[in-house]
């Protein structure tokens, strides 16, 4: 405790030193795809830790609605970042929102197809003919694209974000995200031996997930900011990871303001496996290992060939024009 | 070893037996008392939970049935599309529990409509309102009230929600699939919904109050908690978050059963970091809703009044077991102070002071007989003594009386040795050894004559004074004889007459008298019943005389003895005893017997007269090793040496 206040006085005295150099620190407003969860703790304690400020920059978070998706806020001008799938920032830089990719931060697919094993399940095959709850709000295309590829024909039930019509036995499976959804079966009181788990990543579908995009106005406008807007990112969750407990509390009370239920356990589940989500130590490329936040050319790839299969389009651009890391 | 007094003992033992008594009482006791608790306990949640589920269920089926009827209706096409709103309107005035209620089309259920038309009404202020719900950013149809009684064909209780547009209530929605017929089959066209709010449920579960501290919460079906006492649980937790964060594998199982829709009362099979200690938990149920409520109470609570009485209890025991203590203590004081008095009595009489004065007892009981048998022997007591001062002066004066007599007896026999210096031919030595005071044996020689030399060794029947007395007399007989008769027989017949005569105590004596003449050697004898002498000859030739045909003296009066001669040679010698010798006994009964006194003698072929004796004496001490003599033992050994 004693060893925290003297860090953030530490921290506060640095950040009124920083921002007094920058007297005028920029400003950066950031949307992450979703409510208040730990998948972005790193962003509300790089807030509350001050960062942001400590690299001279005034970042507003702003959440997207059910209504109101992320990247309406982005093209709207509403925010200058936002956290996206993969698949869907291509997706919408193809339907042509001028989006660039700043900084992949998840390097793996965090989606499972789970069946209770009541239902007899237990090969992906089997799925054939039966009912599988997705996501309708996006997070579709690669559990949707695997399918396709593999001529199995399922009837995909779109459903909001509850667990209840899984639980209800209403679907016969359900893709989840290894981090929300799969423990919120758990915490539903279903055992984990009494599920089978068909991670999309063990079947050739590991393709990454968070990363963060902005307009390629604001990237050449704001090239500086944004590189310590990442810069301070990466800090951050390098210390939410060293600082667990501390990162869920900061969740905990941004989900309680936004009056999310939440609970400690599910968020420390959701930070342990977003971090790890975010480790590329076994990814490797040609001259060696992946770096942190890199983009990987045979991951955009691997994913602009699982888009082409499911939408039936080609990709308007090169994966130099997609990918633009400020730090490069 | 320390000393320890009687009502110590006796309060020992008796605490121990009352201590082990009242912890099998006290067993028995607790074992059926919690038990009964336990009992009641469960009968009483039971009934309290069966309470409350059914208050609770009143007002769930009551709002089941609205939407029910109006699905009913639809399917019959009671209602035209324009009377549904204010349908809805006038079943939410009559019904304060509904909030809103939703009547939600599939699309183009009216074709003039479109895709969405969902006509809602509900309450805000105190007015009801209405809007048209449906369009691009509110498709209904992938909401969990709409979609799962779609998929699953069945009314959905939906999991209860915070309405943030409502004042932030804690709401649960009810929905129910309504049908058309389309060429005959049965097919979805919409859901009715209400909304209800969960305030007065939360109120009925935050009334239920058992035992001290014990409260309800409920639970949904997905395990979500709905009502807890502690607020920042509710909504946010599930049964099974809880268990995570506190480690609890119980009480995710418990949570199990519970939203599988089992009832049970039993120990919890958890901790709780809500409320410590030991819990039990009850739990049942709803079922219209598939949630479940449980009631936990500290086993502590369930178990106190138990515990208050076990304390009572104890200390009741305790003070009881002191009492008894002391009571024992006062009472054991009280019977037993006569005894130490007692033995200071017992002390002092037997210091010699028999007049003592005993404890005064008041009481007929034992110390009555104790001191009766005091008394009685502090009596028999001073009464022996009395006789025994008078008999121990009477036996000394006996024993003195007895001792001079020995002396005087002792005096009457030859104890002078050598007794004749100046009588060359005969060498003797003799001894005589009472076994009681006064003996019956006899020895003497003299010289008759002037060269014979008559000696007698003789044994009265008999022990003690009138053996002496009779020995007495047979010697004094003897010497007076042999003054006038020199023959042995002759001297033995006179005696025999003597002292036959007016033996009325049937005494006798036998004898062995010889008369040796010193010139020649030529021995005469008569034995009147004794024991056979043993001749030692000087070449080392040892017999033992023959035994004798003739009776002891003073049986028959006129009997008339015999005699024998025998050749004596220089250096020859003679052996007398009496059966003293020969009968000497040991503790087992052995006799020392006449072989052993021919053994002893052949052994010491040469001794003297005296040697011989004091070694045959020698040998009967260690034959008989120290049992008690019980006959004179008198030997005497003669030695001619002519």
């Amino acid at each position: 405790m004693k060893l925290f206040v003297v860090k953030t006085l530490i921290i506060n005295v640095f950040v009124l030193f920083v921002s007094h150099l920058h007297s005028q620190s920029a400003k950066i407003t950031f949307a992450p795809q979703w409510m208040p969860q730990a998948q972005f703790a790193g962003y509300y304690v790089a807030q509350q830790m001050g960062f942001y400020k400590e690299a001279g920059l005034e970042v507003e978070i702003i959440h997207p609605s059910a209504n109101i998706p992320a990247t309406d806020l982005l093209s709207s001008g509403k925010v200058d970042v936002i956290s996206l799938f993969l698949i869907t920032g291509m997706s919408a830089k193809n339907n042509g929102m001028d989006l660039v990719n700043i900084a992949q931060l998840s390097q793996h697919s965090a989606i499972y197809i789970v069946t209770k094993k009541s239902s007899g399940i237990d090969r992906l095959e089997k799925l054939k003919g039966k009912k599988i709850g997705v996501w309708k709000s996006g997070f579709d295309e690669v559990p949707k694209a695997m399918m396709k590829e593999k001529n199995y024909d399922v009837e995909w039930i779109p459903i909001l974000f509850s667990v209840n019509l899984f639980m209800l036995d209403g679907i016969d499976a359900m893709t989840v995200m290894s981090y929300n959804e799969y423990d919120n079966i758990i915490n539903c009181g279903v055992n984990e031996d009494e599920l089978n788990v068909f991670p999309i990543s063990d079947y050739g579908y590991d393709v990454p997930e968070d990363g963060l995009y902005c307009l390629n106005a604001t990237y050449n406008a704001k090239k500086e900011e944004l590189k310590r807007f990442v810069e301070a990112t990466f800090r951050v969750w390098e210390y939410a990871s060293a600082n667990k407990t501390e990162a869920i509390d900061i969740v905990l009370d941004k989900m309680k303001a936004a009056h999310i239920p939440a609970n400690r356990v599910h968020q420390d589940w959701m930070l342990d496996r977003v971090l790890e989500m975010m480790k590329g130590s076994n990814k490797s490329k040609d001259n060696g290992r992946v770096k942190k936040g890199e983009l990987l050319e045979t991951d955009f790839n691997h994913a602009s060939k699982i888009f082409g299969n499911s939408s039936g389009n080609d990709l308007k651009y090169t994966f130099e024009e997609f990918y633009r890391s400020p730090n490069q | 070893m320390k000393r320890t007094s009687l009502s110590y003992h006796i309060i020992k033992n008796v605490l121990l037996f009352c201590i082990a008594l009242f912890l099998v009482i006290f067993s028995v006791y607790y074992y059926f008392a919690r038990k009964t608790i336990r009992e009641d306990t469960r009968e009483n949640s039971v009934y309290l939970a069966k309470t409350t589920i059914n208050k609770i269920e009143q007002v769930l089926t009551l709002a089941e049935k609205n939407p029910q009827i109006i699905a009913k209706m639809l399917e019959a096409s009671f209602v035209s599309k324009d009377s549904l709103v204010p349908f809805l309107k006038s079943m939410l005035s009559v019904n304060d529990n509904l909030y809103g209620s939703i009547i939600a089309f599939e699309p183009y259920y009216y074709p003039e409509q479109g895709m969405y038309y969902a006509p809602y009404v509900y309450r805000q202020d105190d007015s009801i309102c209405t809007s048209i719900l449906g369009d691009r950013n509110y498709e209904y149809f992938y909401m969990d009230w709409y979609q799962i009684p779609k998929i699953t064909n069945k009314p959905y209780w939906s999991e209860p929600y915070f309405d943030e547009g409502g004042g932030n209530v804690l709401m649960t929605t009810y929905s129910v699939p309504f049908y058309k017929d389309v060429n005959g089959a049965k097919t979805f066209s919409g859901v009715v919904t209400i909304d209800i709010t969960l305030k007065w449920l939360t109120e009925i579960i935050t009334e239920v109050k058992i035992l001290e501290s014990g409260y309800a919460f409920l639970l949904s079906r997905n395990g979500v908690v709905i009502s807890h006492p502690n607020s920042e649980y509710i909504m946010n937790q599930t049964i099974f978050t809880i268990a995570k964060e506190n480690n609890q594998p119980g009480m995710r199982e418990t949570g199990r059963r519970m939203i599988r829709g089992e009832s049970s009362f039993q120990a919890a099979e958890f901790r709780s970091a809500w409320k410590p200690g030991k819990l039990w938990i009850n739990y049942a149920p709803l079922p219209s809703s598939k949630w479940s409520m449980g009631i936990i109470y500290p086993e502590k609570e369930m178990f106190a009044s138990l515990h208050r009485m076990n304390f009572i209890l104890l200390v009741l025991i305790i003070i009881g077991l002191v009492s008894l203590s002391v009571v024992i203590f006062k009472i054991v004081s009280k019977l037993t102070s006569p005894l130490k008095d007692f033995a200071d009595s017992a002390r002092l009489i037997a210091s010699g002071n028999f007049n003592v004065r005993l404890p005064e007892i008041k009481t007929e009981d034992e110390m009555k007989e104790l001191y009766n048998s005091f008394s009685f022997m502090q009596k028999e007591l001073d009464e022996y003594m009395a006789t025994l001062k008078e008999t121990t002066s009477a036996k000394e004066k006996i024993e003195s009386e007895l001792r001079i007599a020995n002396e005087i007896q002792m005096s009457m026999i030859p104890h002078i040795f050598p007794p004749f210096p100046d009588l060359s031919q005969i060498d003797l030595f003799a001894t005589l050894k009472s076994a009681k005071e006064v003996g019956g044996d006899l020895y003497d020689f003299f010289v008759i004559e002037g060269n014979k030399f008559c000696f007698a060794i003789g044994d009265v029947s008999g022990k003690g004074v009138p053996a002496s007395l009779f020995m007495a007399v047979t010697r004094t007989l003897v010497r007076s004889i042999s003054d006038n008769v020199h023959s042995p027989s002759a001297i033995v017949e006179s005696l025999n007459r003597s002292i036959s005569q007016n033996n009325d105590s049937n005494m006798f004596v036998t004898l062995f008298l010889g008369v040796l003449d010193l010139k020649t050697g030529e021995l005469l004898y008569t034995n009147a019943g004794h024991n056979p002498p043993v001749l030692i000859r000087k070449n080392g030739e040892t017999f033992m005389f023959e035994k004798t045909k003739f009776i002891p003296a003073g049986l028959f009066e006129d009997f008339k003895y015999g005699e024998s001669s025998l050749k004596l040679e220089s250096g020859d010698m003679l052996f007398l005893y009496t059966d003293g010798v020969s009968e000497a006994e040991n503790v087992q009964g052995d006799l020392f017997g006449e072989h052993s006194v021919m053994q002893i003698i052949n052994n010491n072929i040469n001794a003297r007269p005296q040697e011989l004796i004091n070694i045959m004496g020698n040998e009967i001490s260690a034959h008989v090793n120290g049992y008690t003599q019980s006959d004179d033992i008198t030997m005497m050994t003669i030695v001619y040496n002519g």
